[in-house]
């Protein structure tokens, strides 16, 4: 939990970060923070590096000295954020189990379809279903 | 040499436009969701076949064109499948910064329960520029990156993740097989395996 908040406020001081209770990030999403954030670094000093290998990424470690301490210190955040992201990925099926159950009776599982059906059945579905949802980044 | 200055000179003037096009409709992971998700029918061709067939392809048919449409293609036209553009540094496989925002929708898309589970195929294709044989290599290593950049800096787990180049073997448009349209990242659902 504590982790968990820190994340959150560490969040929220980054300027470029996304809708205030956005509280994980996708890809994407991290993409566009650091390309702001690390941009110049990765031109400097990462030229040749490739997304392949996690090329991009192991530079950046590997030159953390050289690197703008804001490219070092999003680089944390959007890392732990997703992993809150991809952790609440996982734990969200378990957590909607009860709501799955109630309002989804009967709906075939995978392909998305109990996910389908809970996010119409928001308005009904308990407020932590609705968490883990968000937090997974289903919306 | 003229006409690899060409082509660079092509494919910036493509990026360029591509990005005028992506302002008004910016590609999105729903987008990406939504003409992938739904596999339907089971579909027996593997990625080892398919690429099998673009090598027989210029065995075949020499030549500096491809005569048309690979044999299994039908197989795949119908499934469902979404084109992508992303660029890379010229003759290398190398994602150009500015794609890293696409291939980090893909992965978004795939860490959906709408997509997992299911097996997709990347497939690289270049346009007619060039020697087919030379197209065909650079597209599978371009392929095999783009899986790559998924299955490490994205975190998709990759056995679900079949890389396969078809140069230009399979044009999207063979009446104008220069054009920079040909050039595309395919992603191909091949349902549950």
């Amino acid at each position: 939990m504590r982790r968990f908040i820190f994340a959150f406020t560490t969040g929220v001081l980054l300027v470029t970060a996304p809708a205030a209770f956005a509280q994980t990030v996708g890809f994407a999403e991290a993409i566009k923070i650091l390309s702001a954030s690390c941009g110049q670094d990765i031109e400097k000093y990462c030229k040749s590096a490739t997304l392949a290998n996690n090329g991009i990424g192991k530079c950046l470690q590997e030159n953390q000295a050289k690197v703008s301490q804001k490219c070092n210190a999003d680089r944390a955040v959007v890392a732990s954020l997703i992993q809150e992201r991809l952790a609440a990925q996982a734990a969200a099926p378990k957590i909607c189990d009860r709501d799955a159950a109630q309002y989804c009776k009967g709906v075939k599982q995978g392909a998305g379809h109990i996910l389908r059906c809970l996010l119409k059945a928001q308005p009904s579905v308990s407020a932590k279903c609705n968490t883990a949802i968000d937090l997974a980044g289903y919306r | 040499m003229n006409k690899i200055f060409l082509a660079g000179v092509s494919a910036a003037f493509l990026a360029v436009s591509a990005s005028g096009v992506f302002a008004q409709t910016k590609l999105s992971r729903n987008e990406i969701i939504n003409s992938l998700q739904g596999a339907q029918q089971e579909v027996d061709v593997s990625a080892d076949e398919l690429q099998k067939a673009a090598f027989e392809n210029i065995q075949k048919y020499p030549g500096a064109n491809s005569p048309g449409n690979l044999p299994l293609w039908d197989k795949l036209a119908s499934l469902r499948q979404f084109n992508v553009e992303i660029t890379f540094d010229l003759n290398s496989a190398r994602i150009r910064p500015e794609s890293y925002e696409t291939v980090g929708l893909i992965a978004d898309a795939l860490h959906t329960p709408y997509l997992q589970g299911q097996t997709f195929f990347i497939v690289g294709h270049t346009d007619a520029t060039g020697t087919r044989e030379y197209n065909l290599e650079l597209s599978i290593k371009r392929a095999k990156s783009v899986r790559e950049a998924l299955v490490t800096t994205f975190q998709v787990p990759g056995e679900y993740l079949k890389a396969v180049g078809l140069g230009e073997e399979q044009l999207r448009d063979p009446s104008k097989p220069d054009s920079g349209i040909n050039r595309r990242v395919q992603l191909i659902n091949v349902g549950y395996r």
